[in-house]
């Protein structure tokens, strides 16, 4: 009795190689399609986040197939699955390359996702597109950076509370790299603005004379705020303060009810919070955040026939074409989403200008400046691999919307700002 | 008095409308010049163009009136709606009595139930906010709300400007109120440092100090230097701003020391809340339930239910959404005991005394309720909001407690002292005790053993829930959110020592407490593992937590 089942298994076996073996071969004589990459986390932790990317990716190749494709090719989309963990992000790295051999991937969110797969596209000489502000200090000839580098959100941010006449700023982030990286380089500038060291809360620590972190650090999903908003609350006291906020993910909720609760108002006190989006604010009381602030090169509020148009696109395709995996009920566009939707359009103009999908011509082709008028305005490539592009500055209003205050257009995007003030 | 048609024909939409209309309006205006009230201009105020607002709030200031500050009050946190139809525009204010009443009167008028829904509501655009904040911070003074007489005050004396002294001399004569009293000194005293005379400075240091002013440091720090740098003057000031500072710092150091038990209470209130079920469920009857965060998860959830349920039922502004929570503590506890009991019936009772297993299977449980949540709820957290009566905080001393805080320092007592008297006064308790010392013995005697697991591990799942629906006021609601207290409630049961209530109390207060404490000088992230430090030392040193039982038996 068991023989024969393992009988029947083994012909399934064989019956199954040989189907994925013709599948292949089929898809090989396929040569009216171009194989693109998303390497985002659909499980795990991130996926909350990182869901939405693939489905705004998903949307922008459907957009362009429609449209003719890229050099007459229609774009196939490879789903890989990062799962929220660093190493299996440079596992499905690998394989995008080296197995489908894609054009180029479209994906990660986490700057240690990141991390972990550059060395893979430097390997392989591939081509990498991330969407996800980010703290810089990183140029790879093999990455091209779509995101709000530091100079391009948190120093505009700050510019705009200096402006409105704000002498104090407490920093307050989670633990890791992008938070460290942003604040020193806010507590470098800050200085360099004039900014007392005593008017910079949250705590400095130093090795020798150097200054190695700046600010008050929680660790990932921290829970109890108490401490950290009574240190807030006397930092205030005197007036003209605000707070510069890089906590992550729903550790803002418990931050914000605690600062609701103490009785800072965003009169008093505004926070300036960077890791908070439209899609964020699905999952958090937007009423405790009323009139707090935020800075992207995107907000969904910006008022163009452009972001007019991209907003009822998506919203048509989730109704009408988008697959059945992808949410459809009060999704909103953000600007990580955006900046991918950008991504996916400047490499095909950049595959245009070149004539070939050959990553090197490729890179070549942006690094010359390709420009594309997205929602958020028009971006412009730079020889070092990020975007010139407008920075929007927005209060945040009770339905999770942002009120455009500020628009500082055609910012350059520089990484290496560290130690430059 | 200004005729009532007066926004008659104002289409909100059409700016080049509003101009017009605009320009009627103040055409009218002028010719009534001297009948003009605050009202009339601030409702002027919310219709105006950009350009306009700086001439009108410049005409605000010439008024005295309170009414001013209210009607502000309302537009800034959302009560002013524009109500658009075809008749024409008006401006209305939802008031505190959930009344419609006219701005540019203040008569209530009734609203249907569609024009109501129709009704947009207003807010200020942040630059006028800006303009706006000095005319009302003077005005505030005159407030009947002590809060804000309190916040006009310290605001006037932080701004240091002359032009404001007059008004805080006036309202000190007349303020009766002991804390707005004090507020004013302040107030004064920080807004002379920069522009009284020397003797009057130095008495402004002299009253700070007396007031331990926090809010003072800086302006004193400020003259410290100052002084300093001033080569010319005595050395007398300097010397008090420093005395002074030295003070308030102490005063400082003393609050932070009160401020942390405090907050080490409610840490150890929190800890002890979602902790508790588990002393039951590990604690008295061995079960290691690693779907315990699941409970407290459903907590939450139900909580976000019936907040759903009031909203639909009663809307968001009504007085009845308040009680929601009050509703969702009993109805999180029934439902979480429920879903216990029927988990209890069909899984837990085949695995007694068998520890590996029962570990194995509640883990694969807890993953199948994530997994639930999500497909029910989404991936996403889900929204619950606080009820009005919980917001805001209780100045006692000094320092500040939130009232939800609050709350749940007196819902941890509350579950400890009935859970308390369950064990200790009811049969169903004197069985728990029984079956929880000796099972065989206790069934041969009669006791329905069965039953009493049942009703034992629903009561630790319900407490559980109850949990949750409290972190609902303070945290997040969402699939996960039972992963981040799985480990902490595990901490607190083995450091109290297993299957020791009173343990699990005093020792989740003790870790709330050491948690708090060590924060300020290490920070949250070196704090939390300077705590998992002392637990294992602690461990090491009594393996059998505060209170271990002792027992006389060898396999225990």
């Amino acid at each position: 009795m068991e023989n024969s089942f393992k009988k029947i298994l083994s012909l399934v076996a064989v019956a199954a190689f040989a189907l994925s073996a013709s599948t292949v071969r089929a898809d090989d004589c396929a040569d009216d399609t171009v194989k693109v990459g998303i390497l985002h986390s659909l499980s795990g932790t991130m996926a909350i986040s990182e869901t939405s990317l693939r489905d705004v990716l998903l949307f922008t190749f459907d957009e362009i197939n429609a449209s003719g494709g890229v050099l007459g090719k229609m774009i196939e989309p490879v789903e890989a699955d990062g799962a929220s963990d660093w190493p299996t992000f440079a596992e499905k790295a690998e394989e995008l390359l080296a197995k489908d051999e894609a054009s180029a991937v479209f994906g990660c969110w986490t700057s240690v996702s990141r991390k972990f797969v550059l060395p893979v596209f430097e390997k392989y000489k591939g081509l990498l597109f991330y969407p996800v502000q980010y703290e810089g200090e990183e140029e790879s000839p093999n990455i091209f950076y779509t995101a709000e580098a530091v100079g391009q959100q948190a120093i505009p941010a700050v510019d705009y509370l200096l402006e409105e006449g704000y002498t104090k700023f407490y920093l307050i982030g989670t633990d890791y790299v992008y938070p460290q990286t942003t604040n020193i380089v806010l507590f470098e500038y800050l200085l360099s603005k004039g900014i007392p060291v005593e008017n910079i809360g949250g705590g400095i620590r130093y090795e020798g004379d150097v200054a190695v972190s700046a600010g008050n650090y929680t660790p990932f999903g921290h829970t109890d705020f108490q401490q950290i908003v009574a240190e807030i609350k006397d930092f205030a006291a005197s007036g003209d303060a605000c707070v510069v906020n890089t906590i992550n993910g729903d550790a803002n909720v418990p931050f914000f009810k605690e600062i609701a609760a103490s009785g800072l108002t965003s009169d008093d006190c505004p926070i300036v919070s960077f890791s908070l989006s439209e899609d964020e604010f699905r999952g958090l009381p937007t009423k405790d955040l009323v009139g707090h602030l935020g800075c992207w090169t995107y907000f969904m509020s910006i008022d163009t026939p452009a972001n007019d148009s991209f907003k009822a696109n998506f919203q048509d395709w989730l109704a009408n074409d988008a697959p059945a995996a992808v949410a459809k009920e009060g999704r909103v566009t953000c600007s990580p989403m955006v900046l991918s939707y950008n991504g996916v359009y400047l490499w095909k103009a950049a595959v245009e200008k070149a004539g070939t999908f050959d990553t090197d011509a490729v890179i070549a082709a942006l690094e010359s400046g390709i420009s594309f008028d997205g929602p958020g305005g028009t971006v412009t490539t730079q020889k070092n691999h990020h975007l010139t592009k407008s920075v929007y500055i927005g209060e945040t209003l009770e339905d999770g919307q942002f009120e455009i205050l500020e628009v500082m257009p055609d910012v350059y995007g520089e990484p290496w700002l560290k130690g430059t003030f | 008095m200004i005729p009532h048609f007066f926004f008659l024909g104002c289409s909100g939409k059409s700016t080049v409308k509003q101009w017009i209309c605009l320009l009627i309006t103040a055409a009218i205006m002028t010719s009534a010049a001297s009948a003009r009230d605050a009202r009339t201009v601030m409702a002027e105020l919310m219709q105006a163009e950009r350009a306009e607002q700086a001439g009108l709030i410049e005409e605000l200031s010439t008024y005295g009136d309170t009414i001013i500050a209210d009607i502000y009050e309302a537009w800034r946190t959302g009560g002013i709606y524009l109500l658009e139809q075809d008749t024409g525009s008006q401006l209305l204010q939802f008031t505190d009595a959930q009344e419609w009443a006219l701005v540019h009167n203040g008569a209530v008028i009734t609203l249907s139930e569609a024009e109501a829904a129709a009704a947009k509501k207003q807010r200020p655009a942040r630059a006028l906010r800006k303009q706006m904040k000095r005319i009302i911070d003077t005005l505030g003074l005159k407030a009947d709300n002590t809060a804000l007489r309190i916040d006009s005050a310290i605001k006037l004396g932080r701004s240091q400007k002359a032009e404001f002294i007059p008004a805080l001399e006036a309202r000190l004569k007349v303020e009766t109120d002991k804390q707005v009293l004090s507020a004013l000194q302040e107030a004064l005293a920080i807004s002379r440092l920069a522009n009284g005379e020397d003797a009057q400075v130095v008495e402004a240091v002299q009253t700070l100090k007396a007031l331990n002013s926090v809010a003072a440091r800086a302006f004193l720090e400020e003259l410290m230097q100052a002084e300093g740098d001033n080569e010319h003057a005595d050395n007398s000031l300097s010397d008090a701003c420093a005395e002074a500072l030295i003070s308030i710092e102490r005063h400082m150091k003393q609050q932070e020391f009160f401020g942390s038990f405090f907050r080490g209470f409610s840490t150890g209130s929190v800890l002890l809340i979602v902790s508790f079920g588990l002393a039951i469920t590990f604690g008295l009857m061995g079960v290691i339930n690693m779907a315990h965060g699941e409970f407290v998860a459903i907590g939450g959830y139900v909580t976000f239910l019936v907040q759903n349920f009031f909203i639909q039922t009663w809307g968001l502004s009504s007085s009845a959404f308040g009680w929601y929570f009050i509703v969702a503590l009993p109805v999180s506890f029934i439902v979480a005991a429920v879903i216990g009991l029927i988990m209890e019936v069909s899984i837990i009772r085949f695995l007694y005394r068998r520890p590996l297993e029962s570990l194995l299977c509640t883990w694969g449980i807890s993953m199948v309720m994530q997994q639930g949540f999500r497909l029910i709820f989404g991936a996403a957290n889900v929204q619950v909001n606080n009820p009005t009566w919980l917001m805001g905080n209780l100045s006692f001393a000094g320092f500040q407690m939130s009232y939800t805080r609050l709350l749940i320092i007196l819902i941890a007592l509350v579950v400890v002292a009935l859970t308390w008297l369950l064990l200790r006064q009811t049969n169903l308790g004197l069985h728990i005790r029984a079956v929880m010392q000796n099972r065989h013995m206790a069934s041969s005697l009669g006791v329905p053993v069965a039953r009493v697991n049942r009703m034992t591990f629903a009561l630790g799942c319900g407490l559980a829930a109850l949990g949750g629906a409290v972190l609902s006021q303070i945290g997040n609601v969402g699939p996960s959110m039972g992963q981040a207290y799985i480990v902490d409630s595990f901490m607190v049961v083995v450091t109290g020592s297993v299957g020791n209530l009173l343990g699990a109390g005093l020792s989740a207060m003790g870790i709330g407490l050491v948690d708090q404490l060590l924060q300020p000088s290490l920070g949250p992230v070196m704090g939390k593992i300077t705590v998992f430090v002392v637990i294992i030392l602690f461990l090491q040193w009594r393996p059998g937590g505060l209170f271990p039982t002792l027992s006389r038996s060898l396999d225990d």
